[in-house]
């Protein structure tokens, strides 16, 4: 899936991932949290080797939040508990603390109202925010979206990016693989752009987008809009 | 040909689309009575004539000592009223009314119900034929039964009196049994298909492989071979002294177990793997994953095949016969088999299959309820997240 990925981020950067499917963007965000484990290659975080098989994953996915495309909260729990079901089980915090830090991050996300519904009762953006709002709970340092607005009908996109670009300007270290352009140019420190497991182009989102440099990203710039 | 119009100006004549549904017939209620009446004849003619016969006082007729219903068999008196009842001729005429009625209903019904114009006729039109269909069935059998020597059936297989000193309590007794041993297996074959199914899900070969050994040899040998094979294995092998019961009891836990592997494991594959992601996302390790995250929602999918096993393994503990069970260990089919072969009589096969019924049906029943419930979607309960 990829070919050789040469990138780094710093603090605070939000990293905007674009593409054609099928060109490696999701995995890319998968090695950063080693979902996906490469075949070759490393990945550091925080000047930690993450591919090194000693390296302690569970607690490294602590600090690493991820916010997918199908949600993937859990149905047979309610949204608080999909909030602090890790917050007891792997932080150990106990009850009250856990509930307490849940409903924060809950009310952060515009979901306090809604804290003892089950996914199924939930709309789509409503599903999504709860768990960001799961992600966030973990006070993680670097933030993982994958195409998080895909699968939502198209008015309920406008909720999730709000909470997105709220946390980007709060300084949250993100990375974001999207097809929302607007949010890439407006909201992306940096964009990288791939296509068949390469970053063909890389820069600031305004000047890669107003003028890109390769004719592959001309192109598809040209059908995404 | 009628002409369909597209244009509707004003003054352009437009012509009715043709019937194409026929007369309406009116008949369709009294083809669902003649279904009714046919089937309900042959039914409660059977019911209400056996009846009578079996409370009113009677005596052994000319009939029933002709073809050796003699009063030094146990309960002849009964068997003769059954047969008796079966050749009256009440039921001559309830089993030819029954077919009249019934074909009269399958002609009428089929032959009219294209023709019905609501939807509400049409199907009291099938369905009076399709009972029609079941009362000719019911009173072809019951005709030809009659026909042939339905008192040398009825005297092994419905005497029920000579079940009496068999009754009620050994009955009973037999009836714990076998729900114990069915109840044991199936709660060790969930612990041990539990332990399998997470061995046979394991990415790693070694653990993958001995357990799929397993599962293939309870699945693919006989059961009644493995209660024979362990049993023997245990005394002689091991000189281990175990009951039969004992015995039995293992042996089903370890052939649930087999099986039950491969509930869990297509339940616990079933959950979208988005699921497993997420958890490991937010730190958790891949048990913390399966034990909050994933089995939950398994275990909801898995109950209604898991209670499928236990229907099923209620009937297998029939299989213990081969054993050889102590007496207060009889389970239903070993307290027909030795009530067989003490009076000769095979009433005691009857009795232990509406024994069996008896279990079984509620909990055929409690399947479907829980499936229904489980599939009607009940928040939290099912995977309907996206």
């Amino acid at each position: 899936m990829l070919r050789g990925v040469d990138l780094r981020m710093a603090q605070r950067d939000v990293m905007v991932i674009i593409g054609p499917s099928g060109s490696g963007k999701s995995t890319l965000l998968r090695c950063a949290n080693m979902l996906a484990e490469p075949t070759l290659g490393k990945v550091w975080f925080e000047g930690r080797d993450i591919t090194d098989i000693r390296t302690n994953l569970d607690e490294v996915r602590t600090h690493i939040g991820m916010v997918f495309q199908a949600f993937n909260l859990f149905p047979h729990m309610t949204a608080l508990r999909n909030v602090t079901l890790a917050l007891e089980n792997v932080l150990k915090l106990d009850g009250s603390q856990a509930r307490e830090r849940a409903m924060e991050q809950l009310a952060r996300v515009g979901m306090d109202q809604k804290t003892d519904s089950y996914p199924g009762q939930l709309s789509g953006g409503q599903q999504q925010r709860v768990a960001i709002a799961r992600a966030l709970a973990m006070k993680p340092r670097l933030m993982l979206f994958d195409e998080v607005t895909s699968a939502l009908d198209p008015e309920l996109v406008g909720e999730v990016l709000e909470v997105m670009i709220r946390l980007a300007g709060e300084g949250m270290t993100m990375m974001v693989v999207t097809h929302e352009m607007g949010f890439a140019r407006e909201v992306g420190t940096r964009m990288i752009f791939m296509d068949e497991g390469l970053v063909v182009e890389q820069g600031e989102p305004r000047e890669m987008y107003y003028h890109p440099q390769t004719d592959r990203l001309r192109q598809f710039l040209a059908k995404v809009l | 040909m009628a002409v369909l119009e597209t244009e509707t100006g004003a003054g352009v004549h437009r012509e009715a689309p043709p019937d194409t549904r026929g007369r309406s017939s009116p008949v369709s209620a009294t083809v669902l009575g003649l279904g009714i009446a046919g089937l309900g004849l042959v039914l409660g003619g059977l019911l209400l004539i056996q009846l009578n016969y079996a409370v009113s006082d009677r005596v052994l007729t000319q009939h029933c000592i002709e073809v050796g219903l003699t009063s030094d068999i146990t309960g002849a008196l009964g068997v003769c009223n059954i047969v008796e009842a079966l050749r009256a001729q009440a039921m001559t005429a309830a089993l030819y009314g029954g077919i009249v009625l019934g074909v009269a209903g399958i002609a009428f019904g089929f032959g009219t119900y294209r023709r019905m114009d609501t939807v509400r006729r049409r199907e009291q039109a099938v369905t009076g034929a399709l009972l029609g269909i079941l009362a000719v069935q019911v009173a072809v059998v019951l005709v030809v039964f009659r026909s042939g020597r339905p008192d040398l059936f009825a005297k092994h297989f419905l005497n029920f009196t000579v079940l009496s000193p068999y009754f009620i309590e050994p009955f009973l007794i037999a009836m714990k049994n076998t729900i114990i041993l069915a109840f044991v297996g199936e709660l060790g074959g969930i612990v041990i298909g539990l332990i399998l199914a997470m061995l046979v899900l394991s990415k790693r070969r070694a653990a993958r492989a001995p357990a799929r050994v397993y599962v293939n040899f309870f699945r693919g040998t006989p059961l009644i071979w493995q209660l024979a094979a362990f049993y023997f294995l245990l005394l002689f092998g091991f000189e281990v002294r175990l009951s039969a019961f004992t015995v039995a009891m293992i042996v089903f836990a370890l052939n649930t177990g087999a099986y039950a592997a491969e509930v869990f494991r297509a339940g616990i594959q079933s959950i979208e793997g988005g699921q497993m992601e997420a958890a490991r996302s937010l730190g958790m390790t891949y048990g913390q994953a399966m034990r909050f995250a994933i089995f939950p929602q398994a275990v909801r999918r898995v109950i209604p095949p898991l209670m499928n096993e236990f229907v099923i393994l209620i009937k297998d503990t029939a299989l213990v016969i081969v054993l050889g069970l102590l007496i207060s260990e009889h389970e239903l089919f070993q307290w027909a088999r030795s009530g067989v072969s003490d009076t000769f009589n095979a009433t005691f096969y009857t009795a232990t299959a509406l024994g069996y019924l008896a279990i079984t049906l509620p909990a055929i029943y409690l399947v479907n309820r829980v499936e229904k419930r489980l599939r009607s979607g009940l928040v939290g309960i099912t995977g309907a997240g996206h």
